[in-house]
């Protein structure tokens, strides 16, 4: 004996249909208005984020940037050997001194050991890996030694880092020696 | 090209103190635009011209000079300087390379070069042969992997060229960290998204150069238009030098060439 | 903690300063793994709906559960790693046509569909008479699940039948895609010699199927001893046959993808000498190898080859089975941190020691390997997965049709 069913053989397969029909609907029409508007615009990406990248903010000047304020040492940085060594390697981002057309903070300057650090990294001999060509080497404490200054000695007491030979040469000039040469 | 900025600087240099002095910038707005607070000049000619989503006549290609670079760090500085970049992580790094004379190789990066190299490699038994530093950065490929693979679209190319990331839509899948073969992406941990270095796109949509390329003291990283034939980009390109890409093999057709590569490089 | 990529613990030789991240890890150990039970599990079933191998008919149904209670929890570990999981959608909303990985939101969905609606359809007849056997809460539940249909006609029942066969039919192609295509994930990067071969979709693939149906012996022969039910041996030792038959070939494209890269030795095979017996020596070819793939490859071929009793097949294809889901295991291990270890600076690699507090350490992902489980459990207080427990079954075993 067959029972009586309330729902017809093929209920269950219309009702699934149905739903697998809604929920593709539903899920093209949230797909399309949660997809960004300019998305797709230039290729497979969010054209906007082109903006958002164009509009980080600039962290590091050029010397020009820092220079147009300093007209002192811009004189002696550009005159020197060291017009091309970047104003911001040494004293950090222009963005942490000036804002919005306002000095806002002083950047560090450095002193003593730190000088020293900063100076070798470019001008120490041992490192070896350096084109001989590119720059003066040095190495340390010979250099000291054979310039018959204390060992304990600073880059900076001999010379101004804006223009290492400034002083060396203006000594010269007073005291009116050449240096003995090797 | 910083050259003929600082000459034209130099020639009227009074002048130029005294208005920045002046608090206004009344010279033309070509050469001179706030770039955030800063009054910065141009130091691509003409980009400050450049309207629309994307730059227009130009094809910017970077070189390292490795027979140049003093492994200062300089570069390492600025940039996470620039983009205030996470510790361990690196938008660009320099290497050591040190050769022996049994042609062993030994390669180091102490925290990508941002320190600078201050000692000598003391683990080498035998006389060096040779020794250079290596810069490296994003590879702006023309075939870019990272591309390819990520699954959202939010990394992507720019019609003139560029490979960047779009910070609002990536979910940091790493797939694309996964893929590069330069190994130039990591995951940031302070925006949770990928991050490399974009040849700082804003900076030379602005007119100025890679924040890299302008602290370099010896001209070690040079970035240019490669279709100026009087750029110096141009003449490197177009002159007998030993100049190559990374990993070629690979297939991604870097932008980024090196001037005297050795084949120790990876 | 370190965020979201976790640290390696040191280096070998020279690793390029960004590879010292390890950023696929355990998350990603667990994904493939995952997702190949679910497939494999799905394959035992389909052996009986589709190739009608009678044997299996006790567990037919239980796979199917079994691979929905699994594939319930496969997107954990990647929403876990995600840096940004509120934007998982983004895979569904602007899938990249070129990305290996776009598609896996729609395959992942499609391949549910398809395991739901078998399980209802299979299972709704069963849900029709239990209906009307509970009350309040779990009335509407089966209300729900049996779609509100009471129709259980000869004719409904045919219709049925041909959808059963149809959605287990096309599963199996699904199934295949699904994992095959976790494998292509890997097997496309390039820039990654480990992983870029074609062979890698075919080893995630076999290994599936093969960490599926070892998932089944150990669960059907654990709930039989748990419920002091006898086991039937003979769906036992036909799936020790299935077991033994993937996971030769299994073992066989494991040791030829590697055998190739050495044979062909282009630069990448250094990298990877250094790899396999440097960081990964103890983990492949102690473990992974050693262990965990020689020795259940005599067990199986001793259980498949001899005539043995019934005792001892009890005994040995838990065993069997669990040391071959502990191989599945250390090949993705193996595969996706492994992996990573080599730098892409060809000169060295660096050392990974999973944390167990980490977001994607051991603790999550054991708790993520123990949720299926749970899940399992809750799944069984709805649908019986055996046919002594099924009213419909009994109901009609009683009525003699």
């Amino acid at each position: 004996m067959q029972p009586e069913y309330k729902s017809k053989y093929n209920t269950h397969v219309i009702r699934i249909v149905l739903v697998l029909a809604v929920v593709a609907v539903v899920g093209v029409t949230v797909r399309s208005m949660v997809i960004p508007e300019s998305f797709g615009k230039y290729g497979h990406y969010r054209a906007d984020a082109i903006k958002d990248e164009v509009n980080r903010p600039i962290r590091n000047g050029t010397n020009a940037a820092c220079l147009s304020c300093h007209p002192y040492i811009r004189e002696m940085h550009l005159e020197g050997i060291h017009r091309t060594v970047s104003c911001e390697f040494c004293h950090g981002p222009v963005a942490d001194h000036v804002k919005d057309g306002k000095v806002v903070a002083k950047l560090p300057k450095k002193q003593g050991e730190e000088i020293k650090t900063l100076c070798l990294r470019c001008h120490n001999k041992i490192i070896r890996a350096r084109p001989k060509e590119a720059i003066k080497m040095i190495s340390m404490p010979e250099h000291l030694e054979q310039k018959h200054v204390r060992t304990d000695h600073n880059c900076n007491q001999c010379h101004n880092v804006h223009s290492p030979m400034m002083w060396v040469l203006e000594a010269r000039a007073i005291v009116g020696v050449e240096e003995e040469s090797k | 090209m910083m050259d003929a900025i600082q000459s034209e600087i130099s020639r009227d240099r009074r002048a130029f103190i005294k208005k920045v002095l002046g608090g206004t910038i009344a010279g033309s707005l070509l050469l001179v635009i706030p770039a955030g607070a800063m009054d910065v000049p141009e130091q691509i000619p003409g980009m400050r011209e450049q309207e629309g989503p994307f730059i227009k006549g130009k094809k910017f290609v970077f070189i390292v000079d490795i027979t140049r670079c003093i492994g200062c760090g300089s570069c390492c500085v600025a940039d996470k300087n620039e983009y205030q970049v996470p510790d361990g992580n690196y938008r660009t790094w320099v290497e050591r390379y040190v050769i022996d004379d049994h042609d062993n190789v030994y390669v180091d990066s102490p925290n990508g070069g941002l320190d600078g190299y201050q000692k000598p490699r003391t683990d080498i038994p035998h006389p060096v042969r040779d020794t250079f530093f290596v810069p490296k950065l994003c590879n702006m490929c023309e075939k870019p992997s990272c591309v390819q693979v990520c699954p959202v679209g939010a990394t992507y190319q720019t019609k003139d060229g560029f490979v960047l990331i779009d910070q609002k839509r990536c979910v940091a899948c790493s797939y694309c960290v996964q893929a590069c073969p330069y190994s130039v992406r990591f995951i940031n941990p302070k925006t949770k998204t990928a991050d490399k270095c974009t040849w700082c796109y804003h900076r030379v949509r602005k007119g100025l150069l890679p924040a890299c390329v302008n602290v370099c003291p010896v001209q070690a990283r040079k970035f240019g238009d490669v279709n100026d034939r009087n750029s110096e980009v141009y003449k490197i390109l177009h002159q007998p030098h030993v100049v190559s890409v990374l990993k070629p093999g690979m297939g991604n057709k870097p932008s980024l060439h090196y001037v005297g590569l050795r084949r120790e490089v990876v | 903690m370190h965020g979201l990529a976790e640290t390696a613990t040191g280096a070998i030789g020279y690793a390029f300063p960004n590879d010292l991240h390890v950023h696929w890890s355990l998350m990603i150990v667990l994904y493939p793994y995952i997702t190949g039970i679910v497939a494999g599990a799905f394959i035992v079933s389909s052996l009986y709906h589709v190739f009608h191998v009678k044997a299996l008919k006790p567990i037919a149904r239980f796979s199917l559960v079994f691979a929905l209670a699994f594939l319930a929890c496969a997107t954990l570990p990647l929403l876990n790693h995600l840096g940004h999981p509120e934007r998982a959608f983004n895979m569904m909303l602007t899938p990249s046509p070129t990305s290996a990985m776009a598609g896996f939101g729609y395959i992942y969905s499609a391949y549910a569909i398809v395991l739901i609606l078998e399980i209802l359809f299979i299972y709704r007849p069963t849900l029709v008479v239990l209906k009307d056997q509970a009350t309040g809460f779990m009335r509407t539940v089966y209300n729900v699940l049996s779609i509100g249909s009471d129709n259980l006609s000869s004719r409904s029942l045919h219709l049925d039948h041909k959808i059963i066969s149809f959605l287990a039919g096309l599963g199996i192609p699904m199934a295949c895609v699904l994992h095959g295509y976790v494998g292509f994930i890997f097997g496309g990067v390039k820039a990654n010699p480990m992983w870029a071969t074609p062979l890698m979709p075919v080893i995630f693939l076999l290994s599936a199927c093969v960490s599926g149906i070892a998932g089944i012996i150990v669960a059907y022969m654990f709930i039989m001893k748990i419920k002091g039910r006898p086991v039937d041996l003979e769906c036992i030792r036909t799936c020790i046959k299935y077991l033994w038959g993937f996971f030769i070939l299994d073992f066989t494209f494991e040791m030829l993808e590697l055998f190739s890269h050495a044979y062909m030795a282009t630069h990448h095979w250094h990298a990877l000498h250094e790899l396999y017996w440097g960081p990964l020596y103890i983990s492949f070819w102690v473990l992974q190898v050693g262990i965990f793939s020689v020795i259940p490859f005599f067990i199986l071929t001793f259980m498949n080859l001899f005539r043995i009793g019934d005792g001892l097949v009890k005994f040995l294809a838990p065993v069997v089975s669990l040391m071959i889901l502990f191989q599945v295991l250390l090949m993705r291990w193996n595969v996706v941190i492994g992996g990573q270890l080599m730098s892409k600076s060809e000169r060295g690699s660096v050392i990974f020691q999973p944390q167990w507090l980490e977001k994607e350490g051991i603790l999550p992902a054991i708790i993520i390997m123990v949720l299926p489980l749970v899940i399992l459990y809750i799944l069984s207080k709805v649908f019986p997965f055996w046919q002594e427990d099924d009213p419909y079954v009994s109901g009609s075993a009683a009525s003699g049709e």
